[in-house]
């Protein structure tokens, strides 16, 4: 109760200064940069973008409760999809891939991994793939994610050599979800992977 | 008088519950700095938040690494004993009291003077709410570092950072947190079971943008930690939507942006909605940060084979490598003078905060850490926080330039990572 009173005072005094606060900057940013440059380019997304959250209204903002609660959904019964993957795993074929430090390159191995998935889901054409990249501690979290993006790319373009790209959604977490803990090697080679993840 | 009135406002802001506190402690103390006295404030009426204000302020500029602040055995009133403090080779001395004058609200008087030309250089009364105590000596921190070193503090000022804590229901629960400088006050402005990263706060410290992954990837949003307004979500497409820089005009934001798997440098205008692409290159470009004037930016490519800090002049449009010492440098941003870079420098297997001279290319390592991440200055320049490990835990740290003084942040029970230092309040 207290919280939302404090909220209010500071909703007025807000609004009350408001009239010093407000930039009209307009497009002033255009202006500055160079039109010959070939990299720019300008796309006006005002139509195009939704732009509230409309999710985390409140203050604290809290995102808790659905991942919290998934665990148990999922143990009313299996899938179809988890049935068909079950049998891929039971062939043995590994839903992990390992990389080498700053590194988004396949090696044969792994190619050989991508392409026993490859089969799978042409014998399944109902299944569809999310590749999720992971990177490990080491280096920057936001270099770290570009790059746990190009190792699941690196896969999915393996996956495109079979006409499997439209099946394939690629997601990074770059270094923020790791499977490892421990500041060494160990961990990091662990943590340095792609997920294969069917829906 | 209406300044006062506003600092007492927005500190009632700050004053709700503290979620989580973050223990502060002066890891490697150094020599080198001004040695000054700051005397427990005499206390007239009931008001013992006297001896709040001389502490507060005493350890504020002992934290900067500038000042070697002791406190005196007794109050000092008016008479000062300057060959006393000269024998003892103090340069300055600080003293006041507070006055109660209503239930709520007190007097604070504050004297700062100089001990060889026994000259006063500041003196000042100030009416202040109750809630307003720990705000009015940030203020006066200010004023003081000012009076003696000719320089701006950053003792008004906030952070912004990500806490990790493993919940036995919930599993891994991030935490985007606000906080003054000195690491008191802290507030929760999101929670959630998805990771947070870069946080950063707007020009105009009304507003954080920062990733979070609530959606199943990496999306920007902005969020208004003292209203109560909706967040704003800005675009993505296909792939990651990631690294928020704000542009020292407020206006827009730089961001990494994937689409078809190109990760490429874009910059979001919040009025007009119009994205303007900055970089165009098949190589990883991400960890944009604006310089100081808003005509450069800094970031990390990979173009070259090896991970390396770019400078893209926006007025021409020519990018020109920074970087030359090294195999891995990453993560850049610019001093508030726009001279010097801070950097995450690989060195042998150590991850380490250095500085780049942009103009002669001298870097220098800062740390003897292994696992340095997200260095920000203060807004003063003369301190640098920064993410690092301590004894297999996370923790923020800062870095005195001025004596390479180092405080660490630590919280009980929680990983602390991705700072982020406010500017000046207006």
């Amino acid at each position: 109760m207290t919280k939302k009173i404090i909220l209010l005072t500071s909703v007025l005094f807000l609004s009350s200064c408001a009239g010093t606060s407000i930039q009209d900057l307009g497009d002033k940013f255009l202006d500055l940069i160079n039109p010959s440059d070939p990299a720019v380019e300008v796309e006006d997304l005002s139509d195009s973008v939704l732009m509230l959250d409309d999710e985390s209204g409140s203050f604290s903002g809290e995102d808790l409760g659905d991942a919290g609660m998934n665990a148990g959904e999922e143990s009313s019964g299996k899938t179809e999809a988890e049935i068909v993957v079950g049998t891929l795993a039971d062939a043995g074929v590994s839903f992990v891939l390992y990389f080498s430090y700053d590194d988004a390159e396949i090696d044969e191995e792994a190619t050989q991994v991508i392409i026993d998935h490859a089969n799978f889901m042409k014998n399944n054409p109902a299944i569809s793939l999310r590749l999720e990249g992971h990177a490990d501690e080491r280096g920057t979290r936001e270099y770290n994610l570009a790059l746990g993006e190009n190792r699941a790319l690196s896969v999915k373009e393996v996956l495109g050599l079979y006409g499997l790209e439209n099946r394939v959604e690629v997601v990074s977490f770059g270094e923020e979800q790791p499977i490892a803990f421990t500041h060494d090697e160990d961990s990091w080679q662990k943590n340095r992977r792609v997920e294969f993840i069917y829906q | 008088m209406k300044i006062l009135k506003t600092l007492a406002l927005l500190l009632t802001l700050v004053s709700t519950v503290a979620y989580a506190l973050l223990e502060v402690t002066i890891v490697k103390s150094e020599e080198n700095a001004f040695p000054i006295v700051i005397a427990p404030f005499e206390v007239i009426g009931d008001a013992d938040q006297g001896a709040d204000i001389a502490n507060i302020i005493r350890d504020n500029l002992n934290r900067s690494g500038q000042f070697n602040a002791l406190s005196s055995n007794e109050v000092i009133t008016n008479k000062i004993d300057f060959s006393y403090w000269k024998a003892r080779n103090k340069d300055a001395i600080v003293f006041g009291k507070i006055e109660k004058v209503s239930s709520k609200v007190f007097n604070v008087y504050i004297y700062v003077y100089d001990i060889y030309t026994k000259k006063r250089l500041y003196g000042k009364k100030i009416a202040v709410h109750n809630s307003g105590i720990r705000r009015i000596s940030h203020y006066l921190s200010d004023k003081i570092y000012n009076v003696l070193l000719g320089q701006k503090g950053s003792f008004d000022t906030r952070l912004t950072y990500v806490t990790v804590t493993n919940d036995e229901k919930l599993g891994r629960v991030y935490q985007l947190e606000i906080s003054d400088a000195d690491g008191h006050n802290a507030q929760t402005v999101v929670k959630s079971s998805y990771p947070i990263l870069s946080p950063a706060w707007s020009p105009d410290q009304k507003k954080i943008a920062y990733v979070s992954f609530k959606n199943g990837r990496s999306e920007v949003f902005i969020k208004y930690p003292f209203m109560r307004v909706k967040s704003i979500k800005l675009p993505r497409f296909d792939g990651i939507a990631s690294a928020p820089s704000w542009h020292p005009g407020g206006q827009g934001l730089a961001l990494t942006i994937s689409r078809e798997g190109n990760k490429d440098l874009y910059f979001y205008n919040l009025e007009s909605k119009k994205l303007i692409r900055l970089t165009k290159d098949v190589a990883i470009d991400t960890e944009a940060n604006f310089s100081p004037d808003g005509k450069s930016i800094a970031f990390t490519s990979n173009r070259s084979g090896q991970v390396q800090i770019y400078i893209k002049d926006l007025t021409n449009g020519t990018i020109k490598r920074a970087t030359f010492e090294g195999s891995y440098n990453a993560k850049p941003v610019f001093s508030p003078d726009g001279k010097t870079l801070a950097l995450i420098h690989r060195i042998g297997k150590d991850y380490r905060v250095a500085l780049l001279d942009i103009k002669t290319r001298d870097l220098t390592v800062m740390t003897q850490n292994k696992l340095d991440e997200s260095p920000y200055f203060s807004p003063n320049g003369g301190m640098i926080i920064f993410a690092t490990n301590r004894n297999n835990k996370g923790v923020l740290s800062v870095i005195s330039l001025h004596n390479n003084q180092i405080v660490e942040l630590a919280q009980k029970g929680a990983e602390v990572r991705e700072p982020n230092w406010s500017n000046y309040s207006k």
